[in-house]
């Protein structure tokens, strides 16, 4: 498996859960939702993947997207406060 | 400290737990069973409570008098069940330092028990009615639109001068202008995004500006808020803020609208208007301002903060671009993420995100160059990060595509269910018993209920009931469960219904 170094951004709840908002490392995942499913088991993150979006290089894209090396890759869920 | 008592009040007592040696002055109301309401002779009254709530809600507003009129001590006691004419329904005293506070503070507790607690009087009548009149809080009457026209106080300031720094923008000028003065714009939400919404709005010009907002002014609201003074608790946020603009532009028309916007009422409320603004603070509302706006081809400003961040989108009917839906086909669950309340913001978050939703109106009503339109913008205030995330339009988007499934704005159901509609089809429903242990063990149901849940241990952000919809819930009186529903529904739980009439009602059903 190739390994790939990517940027990860959290907003809202995964922000808090996660403690940083931005991070960059190295992962062999082939899509966001793999990378999603390894990082909730890492970190405990409360939300399934189908209560988020994923951001790929500034545009929402599937879950099933290949990945590229250098992926600025950002999770974020749903918010509602006013 | 707030109580409900089923027992007889006994004002000498409470009066002995109020001394206080710093205190200068005391201050007591009581609450008397009187022989009249309405025309109406009174024979004896009943009080119910949904007790969890009431006194929560009672000890928020004892704490908040306390703070906001540094009381020494504070005490709140309610009855529930059968008074007669002359007992007394509620008690209330305040001791402080200075007799002014006293009396503010006690008209204070006692106007926020009736407009905010959950509690409910039946009042027998001579001629052998009954009837039970809704606590103030629970009042769902009717449409309540006032026109507030704020040309009172005849400026002697010209348009021409007050819009001029606008005006001399070369992509607005006169006719830029003209344009604003034409607008419908509705608000809805009058909070933390609302503030700058409105005042920034007002202050362009915008001819015709609506707000609406059904709820009153809480303490907890201001550190955001800041359409709003601090000596304005209690009152009607969308008439405060009607005054404040008026006072801000006198050449505007403003409306306020003091309903909560529901399916029943959206359609309606926004005929009016060519664009909304969403300033709302839950995923109910958003949606179904989401889902108006497609259907009747408004554009929608739509902003959410959460803590430090927040996001912005606009749905624009005249462009090709996408709805809150095309992202997110379902509305996420009640609880999944943190509101305000839950999670708290920074009051100046909203500051940010309110004053952007205004430029994003002017931009539209202006057409000026790089409006927001199909994407959303993503902004950290804590790192200052951003993302302006392309997105498009969902083909199977149940609102806005061909193969849309939500193609009208459906009346809700009612919430109460009488005895003859369950007549051969109770077996449809999981029937909740939401008694307390003591009044269910007393009178047990005819029928063997799915879930004996008492209502103090229903928590909307942490719901375990574990029995399909739809629910049928049940009480001794019908009071208690159809305040519950109300709340479920509200926290997006559908299919929650409850029994008019209580525990007795299920003997009738066939």
């Amino acid at each position: 498996m190739e390994t790939k170094t990517l940027t990860i951004g959290y907003y809202a709840l995964l922000r808090e859960q996660r403690g940083l908002s931005e991070e960059t490392l190295d992962s062999t995942a082939a899509t966001p939702g793999e990378l999603y499913a390894a990082l909730k088991n890492e970190h405990g993150f409360s939300l399934e993947s189908n209560q988020l979006k994923v951001v790929i290089n500034d545009a929402f894209k599937a879950w099933d997207t290949p990945l590229n090396p250098g992926d600025n890759v950002v999770f974020i869920p749903p918010v509602a406060g006013g | 400290m707030f109580e409900v008592w089923s027992t007889p009040l006994d004002p000498a007592a409470l009066r002995v737990s109020m001394k206080n040696v710093e205190a200068g002055g005391f201050v007591v109301f009581e609450g008397w069973v009187r022989n009249h309401n309405e025309g109406k002779t009174v024979e004896r009254l009943e009080y119910e409570a949904y007790e969890a709530v009431a006194i929560s809600e009672g000890n928020a507003i004892i704490a908040e008098a306390t703070e906001r009129f540094g009381l020494l001590e504070a005490r709140c006691v309610h009855r529930v069940g059968s008074l007669e004419l002359e007992d007394m329904a509620v008690w209330v005293g305040v001791s402080t330092a200075h007799r002014g506070e006293a009396f503010d503070a006690c008209r204070f507790i006692i106007d926020s028990v009736k407009h905010r607690l959950p509690i409910w009087k039946k009042e027998h009548y001579t001629d052998g009615d009954s009837g039970w009149v809704n606590c103030e809080r629970c009042a769902h009457a009717g449409m309540a639109l006032e026109e507030a026209t704020c040309k009172h106080n005849a400026p002697t300031l010209s348009e021409a001068s007050y819009y001029a720094r606008q005006i001399h923008l070369k992509e607005v000028g006169q006719a830029g202008q003209e344009k604003l003065r034409n607008a419908r714009v509705l608000v809805v939400g009058a909070g933390g995004l609302g503030s700058p919404v409105l005042q920034y709005l007002a202050a362009a010009g915008i001819g015709h500006l609506g707000i609406c907002e059904g709820d009153g002014l809480e303490a907890s609201n201001l550190h955001r808020q800041i359409l709003f003074d601090a000596q304005s608790v209690g009152e009607s946020k969308a008439t405060l803020a009607a005054q404040r603009l008026a006072a801000l532009n006198p050449f505007i028309t403003v409306t306020t609208i003091t309903e909560r916007i529901t399916r029943n009422n959206v359609v309606k409320l926004v005929a009016d208007y060519d664009v909304l603004v969403d300033c709302t603070d839950n995923f109910e509302t958003k949606f179904l301002l989401n889902d108006v706006a497609v259907l009747h081809k408004k554009r929608l400003i739509q902003a959410s903060i959460y803590q430090y961040e927040g996001q912005l989108f606009v749905y624009d009917p005249k462009h090709d671009g996408p709805c809150v839906r095309c992202l997110w086909p379902e509305m996420p669950k009640p609880g999944c993420v943190g509101s305000c309340a839950e999670v708290g913001v920074l009051g100046a978050i909203a500051g940010v995100f309110g004053t952007l939703q205004a430029v994003e109106v002017l931009k539209h009503l202006l057409d000026l160059p790089d409006k927001l339109q199909g994407d959303t913008f993503f902004l950290d205030l804590l790192s200052l990060r951003s993302h302006k995330v392309k997105a498009e339009r969902n083909a199977t988007c149940p609102v806005c595509s061909t193969q849309a499934t939500i193609t009208a704005i459906e009346a809700e159901a009612p919430v109460e269910l009488d005895a003859t509609e369950l007549n051969g089809n109770l077996g449809d429903y999981a029937l909740i018993d939401i008694r307390e242990r003591k009044e269910a063990e007393a009178s047990p149901l005819p029928v063997t209920p799915a879930l004996r849940c008492p209502a103090g241990d229903i928590h909307l952000d942490d719901l375990h009931i574990d029995v399909p919809e739809p629910w049928l819930l049940v009480c001794t009186r019908g009071m208690r469960s159809k305040y519950l529903a109300l709340a479920l529904r509200k926290a997006g739980c559908e299919k929650v219904y409850s029994l008019r009439g209580g525990a007795p009602a299920l003997e009738q059903v066939k």
